[in-house]
């Protein structure tokens, strides 16, 4: 089995979670990396991906586990066959599935636009009530690891799976307190109970 | 160059935003040449993305060192999106505004997309009409693909249009173009002096006081191209994958162009003629590099008829031997008559499509479908045998000559299915779906000269059909009345008819073959504002009328299309032409002609 991590940036970002499962596994079928395949009626090839990314949000770090007997260099024979934006950063060879889309836990984002404040006026209130896009309402707070202002746009590590935090919607709550437009979001990091 | 980012907000409001994105694997980054053209596809990305004519053009000027980039209709969500914001539509590869190409090439694959070619042009900031854009510097309009065989609707926004196959003379064009330095004088009047280009400004359409042609002046004969040895010509060794799944996602080879059958309501049949195919040899290595280049894993053997490819087993073994094992073929376009249950087997699927088109037998003599009733239930019963259970029928009403026994016989070739499907025991239910489509009398057909039925008598016949086929397990369906009349005058259509695309266009009208969309009363208004019925386009012409595209020679003789209508209402099959040359104007050219069938 290969675990990889990959990009989702330059227009790939717009790209729907089902649509790239299908470019990897094409991606895979044209670098002649062969998948195993389910044992069922309907057989698919054994690609697991980590939890859908929103659609246009840019991403260095998607994670990905494809069952595979491959064992040369899968990072270059990827990389010429992907589509654009979506680019193999690393790749490791594991023994078993570390299963992505329940493993990690948390996220790091980058969120462009919003207008400078001091983080701790956030991190300090013990609940923030939402309404999400299901009209849902929600505790965001302690969905919020960290806080951070930089010049280069707001950093926060965001929870992912059970506990997830679209990172738009601290973004547009942000901005709705001290002003500005949510721009280029980006997802920088993952991290949770896997090891590579 | 528009910037993606710039275009955000807009992207993740619109519907599938990555039909906008390009970047798709297999789309080699552009550079800006002597000769940019963007091939634009009046419908959206999912279907124009499945079109092989747009991409063996595009390939042609590729290997001719010219730039070639794609357009496709943005649904409205993002068209108008673009235009709120003084965007201007842009090309997918170099991400370029339409306005800076040298040609817009619009593919014209079937008339009720004409709407959407004014959508783009207005969504790229481009006056519709050519005298409009004269003397400005405004790309080249162009028009290719099947509907181009009567291009006059579409005359007065043209500056050239291709009519026949584009292997060659689409880039011939460039050459001129930038021989010439631009669209000069010079560049039109050599353009003109190809075969295939028709320059509609060089032609002067004259009408009598009834309103009807009376005769052409200026460039009044206009030759279509054709390209004589498939196995040479351009075609991609690779194929873009689109971002976001298409209709036909799948690699596709033309196994065949052309059809020996000669169907006499079928365009396709007479345009593209004479019959040529492609070597196994081909084929094979074409379906290999476009497998190998997209990582699909269905090869479809496109053609009019693929069963009467006279390799069709030799080319199916190969294709085995050569792709990869997990590779599935796919045979649309299978008659009745040459279907075979060994070539189904392979596709798990459950139901199966036959186009039997008229119910009876004298219909179906009339309309030249020389299948019988026996050769329909053999291929049924050998379908059934394979594990279908499901059976799609095709059939058309308001044909030359219909009464109401010839639809009555439809219910007879159902329980006869039926009846053939019950001789052994089966798993399941059989499921039967008959749909039954409004005769549209088309160019360059034998038909050319009929009418179409009117909507009083469309109502008649599908009453009758209702009340024949209330039988259990068949589910009857039609096409729309409306739309198979607005195509008819389309199709037919002459130069006046222009204004009044323009003016539906105005009244909100696009993507006028989704039913959903199409907006009647406003197309209604339009003739009406222009003071034209629509009437003038579904009556009977009579046989010396002068006909709009007269002046086009498709290679197929007038005099034979009239001798084909004779023999239909005289209820006479012509038969295939595989049965023996029937002269139809090509004898000289035609490889079957000469017995290589």
């Amino acid at each position: 089995m290969i675990a990889f991590k990959y990009t989702k940036t330059n227009g790939a970002e717009y790209l729907s979670h089902l649509d790239l499962l299908r470019h990897i596994e094409r991606t895979l079928r044209r670098a002649q990396i062969p998948v195993n395949f389910s044992q069922g009626f309907n057989k698919h090839p054994r690609i697991f991906m980590n939890n859908p990314l929103g659609t246009g949000i840019k991403s260095v770090a998607e994670y990905c586990t494809v069952d595979t007997p491959f064992c040369g260099d899968f990072t270059t024979a990827f990389n010429q066959n992907s589509p654009k934006g979506v680019k193999c950063v690393e790749h490791y060879i594991v023994s078993e599935n570390p299963n992505f889309a329940y493993t990690i836990e948390k996220c790091l984002y980058r969120v462009k636009g919003i207008s400078t404040f001091n983080p701790q006026e956030i991190l300090q209130k013990e609940s923030i009530v939402l309404t999400d896009s299901r009209g849902r309402e929600v505790d965001i707070r302690p969905r919020i690891y960290t806080l951070e202002v930089k010049e280069d746009g707001v950093y926060f590590w965001a929870g992912c799976n059970e506990k997830s935090l679209r990172p738009e919607l601290l973004g547009e709550y942000l901005c709705a307190i001290y002003g500005g437009a949510v721009g280029e979001i980006i997802k920088l990091d993952a991290s949770g109970n896997f090891k590579l | 160059m528009i910037n993606l980012d710039d275009l955000k907000e807009l992207l993740l409001k619109s519907e599938k935003p990555a039909r906008y994105t390009g970047g798709e694997f297999g789309f080699d980054d552009l550079e800006k040449s002597k000769f940019n053209i963007c091939l634009c596809f009046p419908d959206l990305y999912e279907v124009g993305t499945s079109n092989l004519g747009i991409k063996i053009v595009a390939e042609s000027f590729k290997r001719r060192g010219y730039t070639a980039d794609f357009c496709y209709t943005p649904w409205k969500d993002f068209g108008d999106g673009l235009k709120e914001r003084g965007v201007p539509l842009y090309s997918l590869g170099m991400k370029t505004p339409l306005a800076e190409f040298d040609m817009l090439g619009f593919s014209l694959q079937y008339e009720l997309s004409y709407t959407n070619v004014l959508y783009m042009l207005d969504l790229a900031g481009i006056p519709f009409l050519r005298k409009d854009r004269v003397g400005k510097n405004y790309p080249l309009i162009a028009f290719g693909g099947p509907c181009t065989v009567n291009p006059e609707p579409l005359a007065d926004i043209a500056d050239v249009v291709f009519i026949g196959d584009g292997e060659s003379v689409d880039a011939d064009v460039a050459d001129i173009f930038v021989e010439c330095g631009g669209a000069t004088k010079e560049f039109f009047n050599r353009a003109n002096e190809l075969d295939g280009v028709y320059i509609p400004h060089l032609l002067t359409v004259k009408y009598s006081k009834d309103g009807h042609i009376c005769g052409f002046e200026g460039q009044t004969r206009v030759k279509k191209a054709t390209c004589e040895n498939l196995d040479c010509a351009p075609f991609p060794k690779k194929f873009a994958v689109p971002n976001c799944e298409s209709v036909h996602d799948r690699a596709v080879i033309e196994v065949m162009r052309g059809c020996y059958r000669g169907c006499r309501f079928c365009q396709a049949g007479f345009i593209y003629r004479p019959v040529r195919r492609k070597s196994v040899e081909t084929l094979t290595e074409q379906a290999c590099s476009l497998i190998k280049n997209s990582g699909y894993r269905e090869v479809s053997m496109n053609s009019l008829s693929t069963g009467d490819y006279k390799h069709l087993k030799e080319l199916i073994h190969s294709l085995k031997e050569n792709l990869p094992q997990e590779v599935t073929l796919a045979l649309p376009s299978l008659r009745v008559d040459s279907f075979d249950g060994e070539f189904a087997q392979d596709a798990r699927r459950i139901s199966l499509t036959f186009a039997p088109e008229a119910g009876s037998q004298r219909l179906r003599n009339v309309i030249n479908k020389d299948i019988t009733e026996n050769e329909i239930l053999k291929a049924a019963e050998s379908a059934f045998n394979v594990g279908y259970s499901a059976v799609k029928l095709y059939f058309m009403m308001g044909l030359p000559t219909e009464t109401e026994e010839d639809l009555k016989a439809i219910r007879r070739i159902v329980s006869l299915i039926k009846g053939v499907y019950n001789k052994q025991k089966r798993a399941k239910a059989l499921r039967i779906s008959v749909s039954v489509s409004t005769f549209i009398p088309k160019p360059f057909t034998p038909f050319q000269w009929e009418k179409q039925i009117t909507f009083e008598e469309s109502l008649a016949k599908q009453d009758l059909l209702r009340k024949e086929l209330f039988i259990k397990g068949v589910s009857l369906s039609w096409s729309d009345y409306f739309t198979a009349k607005l195509e008819a005058a389309l199709a037919r259509g002459d130069r006046r008819l222009c204004n009044v695309i323009i003016s539906a266009y105005n009244k909100g009208c696009r993507f006028d073959g989704w039913i959903k969309e199409l907006k009647k009363d406003a197309w209604q208004q339009a003739f009406d504002e222009n003071g034209i019925k629509f009437e003038d386009y579904t009556r009977e012409w009579g046989e010396n009328e002068i006909l709009p595209w007269d002046f086009i020679d498709i290679s197929v003789s007038k005099k034979f299309l009239l001798s084909e209508r004779k023999k239909a209402y005289a209820g006479q099959v012509t038969g295939s032409c595989q049965t023996g040359c029937k002269g139809c104007g090509l004898q000289n050219s035609c490889p079957a002609a000469k017995g290589d069938l």
